[in-house]
């Protein structure tokens, strides 16, 4: 209940603001310092060592105390000044499949001395530790589980450091917005996507491992890497991509209703290994879904404009 | 690059450093506690150390309660109790190391390392000279290095990334640690009842004297007291300071009496007074040293008949009095018949040979000044001075020393001479303290040591009451004259050192550290609440109470915070934009004034050509600007005066 209280106050002080944008310095009023429970066992056992030294008339047990507490005044600054001035952007942050975890990325940069100990860590989660050292940048990737298809937010971060002796606590929140896209979990029991090309020819996608093509064509970005003809390219012909007679000739559309499925999820997950199958033929295919329409296409691009289309459908 | 996703870690390098840190406080005690426990700490680091090193499992719960259990056992019968100085330190260190062997989180070790720092200050109880001082800053370094290693993440540091840290928070800090020092309040008394053996410093003169205890004592370097004087110093062979006063006598010890006798004097003659002021280090007894015949008496001291000064409290903690002192005087002529007695009597069974020529003496001479010169003579003829003198037949001692051995002591020499007067029937009795001092020519301050006790004898002669006689004189007339050294030749390392130093270069660095020394023990470890007192009112503080120290204690932390916050701060700023792009915006400024502003993608060259269409009277300073801030910005750089010659020109432009 504590713990609870304590989480209230402390998100009623520091309220989320807007999203902000790029790049954020760590300016000192952004930065907030705080004893850690070491620092205020530190304190007792200063008060401790005080108590003594006046008991005692220890003249060096009072230099040992006051040195101690000064240590631990000026550790405050140097806790502080190892977080004030970064500079923050945020990284990358790739789309994945539900339940992959999500890398939620961000820079940091310090515009002085090497920052050691820097951790970043999300609301309740496990803080990730990186050392800022100088003339580039140092990307910290906190991890974040994501259980279910759409856009997963990273939120706050919050940004902290306890060096160097961990007697003081300083933090700073920033929120870029960061979001990742989640496409449905692909279903490996979706089996081959059906063929209704509109040639209306009843030819099947050809299995992989399959030798038969009709044509070399140039390679083209996206291409897949097994669809290159690697034999080609050790004779010294050029890159080149095989081409298969029945793909090439077929349009294959990925359809909301042929995936036969009990739900919208289950349904979109099907469509989700479809359009990795297709892809990985190097099938060319379109998508229809309920307000969506993607002409056929191939590569990369596609594939990713039809996996969004998937993980966004009715959200 | 590198992230880890690691939480802070027990590092096996972090914990060899946490080791050698407590091994390194540890040192300065071993010498004094009791062999098990030195070896008790030893194994146990050693076997924490292959446990880190080898990643070997802890200890389980049993054994470790069972170490528990058997170290508090076996300290408590080592010293029979579990608190005070002795037996508190090899507690916390017996705990300490077990402590270390089943450290495993975080917290741990830095409750290990706060241990740590009690063991620094438990040293302190022991001594506070400057060395350890240094030696302990040393350790408390290597602690808080092993603090940064330890809340570092991921890599393991360097020692540089250790130690530079740590380094740098201990020189920041001492700013601030010298204010407080200086403000902190500090407290008249302790704040509870200090256990008996709480303090060091117990070795000086004791209530008894028998052959043999002085000059143990004098084979000890450490100092009794110093003192400073107002006036001119008295020569050496006046500086006699007495300390107990002994008549009490079973023909081998000369001890204080039970009953201290009453405290009124009367004095025919008080002449020749010295003011001083003494610096008595503690001894844990309660007498204060004076010269002769005290006059102005410290506060909380008061004297015995027999002129012995003392302190209503053992003198525990260092302690200043300022006192005079008369060197010629006269008192107790007309002291009583039965107080003389007292002071007449022997105990007739033993040194019976010593007993029969004081007989004989006392038959021969019955003028008072020809015995004693018979007494001198007979010292002078056959008697040596010498530090080891040999052991004496402990029923008869004086009878030993007189008649065989003829080798001793100040002690022996005081102790025989006041038996044979006694046994002459002139009444006598036993005065210990220190004899001479040492002056070091740096501060001109008189220092007494250990080496220096003394023994001689005080007799009453009527008309002429208690008279001071130096029978050690008669032997080694230098003793009294310049000091121990000079009669028993160098004693110790150092002064054997000096000795054979024909330059004098070991003297006076032995002079400068001795003075140095004397002002780290009155500033240092005797800033008291005197000390502090005196230190605010030469600034002119009217009063210096808690309140006002308070104030001061507010104002220094912010103002020193304030300082290295700043300087912290400003070491961080970006740097300053260059000297020229400073002189080269301004100029654009000027004309950017006048109408002609450049265009943020305009380069300097493209930018004169414009001005040149513009403004053609401005062309030539302005291509000689333009040509100046190319070169310092694109070309070869510029020096301090090109940059400065720049700025001018900039200054002096007038596109107007």
């Amino acid at each position: 209940m504590v713990a609870n209280l304590r989480q209230s106050i402390s998100d009623w002080i520091f309220r989320a603001r807007a999203p902000e944008s790029p790049p954020v310095t760590l300016v000192q009023r952004r930065i907030f310092i705080l004893p850690t429970r070491q620092g205020y066992s530190f304190a007792f056992a200063v008060l401790v060592l005080l108590v003594a030294s006046i008991n005692y008339a220890l003249a060096l047990g009072f230099v040992l105390t006051f040195t101690l507490v000064s240590m631990a005044g000026v550790a405050m600054l140097h806790t502080w000044r190892n977080l004030a001035h970064m500079k923050l952007r945020p990284g990358r942050c790739d789309s994945i499949f539900a339940g992959e975890t999500a890398q939620f990325a961000i820079t940091l940069e310090t515009p002085s001395a090497t920052r050691f100990a820097i951790a970043v860590r999300r609301r309740d989660g496990d803080p990730v530790y990186a050392d800022v050292i100088p003339h580039g940048t140092t990307a910290i990737t906190v991890p974040v589980a994501a259980p279910r298809r759409g856009v997963l937010r990273c939120g706050r971060l919050e940004i902290f450091t306890r060096y160097p002796v961990g007697l003081f606590h300083a933090w700073s929140y920033v929120d870029f917005d960061l979001k990742a896209i989640v496409y449905p979990r692909p279903d490996p029991e979706a089996g081959a996507p059906p063929m209704h090309s509109k040639s209306d020819t009843e030819e099947g996608i050809p299995v992989a491992g399959d030798e038969e093509f009709n044509l070399l064509r140039t390679y083209r970005a996206g291409d897949a890497p097994k669809l290159i003809a690697w034999k080609a390219l050790a004779r010294e012909r050029g890159l080149l991509t095989k081409e298969f007679s029945a793909m090439a000739s077929s349009e294959l559309w990925l359809d909301w209703d042929d995936a036969r499925a009990p739900d919208t999820e289950s349904r979109l997950s099907v469509l989700s290994q479809w359009v990795i199958q297709a892809e990985r033929f190097g099938q060319g295919y379109g998508l229809r879904i309920p307000g969506v329409s993607i002409p056929p296409d191939r590569g990369e691009a596609h594939r990713t404009r039809c996996l969004e289309a998937l993980a966004l459908f009715a959200q | 690059m590198k992230a880890a996703a690691a939480s802070p870690h027990l590092d096996v390098r972090n914990v060899m450093w946490l080791l050698a840190a407590m091994a390194f406080v540890v040192a300065p005690h071993l010498s004094h506690l009791p062999y098990w426990v030195d070896a008790f700490f030893v194994v146990i680091v050693a076997w924490r150390g292959w446990m880190a090193w080898k990643a070997l499992r802890h200890p389980s719960r049993w054994l470790m309660a069972l170490l528990t259990i058997g170290a508090s056992l076996a300290t408590l019968r080592q010293y029979h109790t579990l608190s005070g100085r002795e037996a508190g330190v090899a507690l916390l260190i017996l705990m300490m190391a077990l402590k270390l062997l089943e450290m495993r989180a975080q917290y741990e070790v830095t409750l290990s390392i706060y241990l740590g720092f009690f063991l620094v200050i438990t040293n302190f109880l022991f001594s506070q000279t400057i060395p350890l001082g240094l030696y302990m800053l040393v350790c408390v370094w290597i602690f808080i290095g092993t603090l940064v290693g330890f809340n570092r993440v991921g890599t393991s540091p360097t020692l540089g990334e250790r130690m530079r840290p740590a380094a740098a928070l201990l020189l920041q800090a001492i700013p601030l640690m010298i204010a407080l020092f200086v403000i902190f309040p500090r407290a008249t008394g302790p704040l509870w009842a200090l256990p008996q053996d709480s303090r060091s410093g117990a070795s000086g003169l004791s209530e008894s004297m028998s052959p043999g205890n002085i000059s143990n004592l004098i084979k000890s370097d450490a100092i009794a007291f110093r003192v400073q004087f107002d006036g001119d110093r008295p020569p050496f062979s006046k500086l006699y300071w007495r300390g107990p006063v002994m008549t009490e006598f079973d023909g081998m010890t000369w001890s204080v009496p039970p009953i201290a006798p009453a405290g009124v004097v009367e004095y025919s003659k008080r002449e020749g007074r010295v003011d001083y002021t003494v610096i008595l280090e503690p001894h844990n007894k309660s007498w204060v040293f004076a010269l002769d015949v005290p006059g102005k008496l410290p506060p909380g001291t008061y004297v015995l008949g027999d002129l012995e000064v003392r302190d209503r409290r053992p003198v525990a903690e260092r302690r200043y009095y300022e006192m005079s002192s008369f060197l010629d005087y006269r008192y107790g002529e007309t002291t009583s018949q039965g107080a003389l007695k007292a002071m007449l009597k022997i105990d007739e069974t033993r040194n019976p040979r010593t007993i029969a020529l004081a007989h004989k003496w006392a038959a021969e001479y019955p003028d008072k000044r020809a015995l004693l010169q018979q007494v001198f003579q007979f010292y002078n003829r056959e008697f040596s001075y010498t530090l080891e003198p040999p052991l004496l037949d402990p029923q008869n001692p004086y009878d030993d020393f007189l008649f065989d051995s003829k080798q001793g002591f100040c002690e022996h020499y005081a102790g025989s001479f006041a038996l044979i007067m006694r046994a002459a029937g002139i009444p006598a009795r036993v005065v210990t303290g220190y004899q001479g001092g040492e002056v070091n020519p740096i501060n001109r301050e008189l220092v007494v040591r250990q080496a220096d006790a003394h023994a001689w004898v005080e007799i009453w002669i009527p008309e002429e009451g208690w008279v001071r006689i130096d029978p050690t004189g008669a032997v080694s007339p230098l003793r009294v004259e310049s000091g121990v050294n000079a009669a028993l030749g160098p004693i110790g390392m150092i002064p054997t050192l000096v000795a054979a130093d024909p330059l004098g270069v070991l003297p006076r660095i032995r002079d400068s550290w001795r003075a140095l020394n004397s002002q780290w023990d009155q500033w240092v470890v005797g800033y008291n609440s005197e000390k502090q007192r005196q230190f605010f009112m030469q600034f002119g503080a009217s009063s210096v109470d808690w309140q006002t120290l308070g104030v001061w204690l507010i104002g220094a932390t912010f103002g020193i915070g304030s300082i290295i916050s700043a300087f912290l701060f400003v070491r961080d700023l970006p740097p300053r934009r260059e000297a020229s792009v400073a002189a080269w915006d301004r100029y654009c400024r000027k004309l950017a004034a006048t109408g002609v502003t450049r265009a943020p993608s305009e380069g300097p060259l493209d930018f004169l050509e414009r001005v040149r269409r513009e403004r053609p009277h401005l062309a030539e300073s302005a291509a000689e600007i333009t040509r100046r801030y190319i070169e310092a910005r694109y070309g070869d750089g510029a020096n301090r005066g090109e940059l400065r010659d720049l700025a001018r020109r900039v200054r002096e432009f007038r596109p107007a």
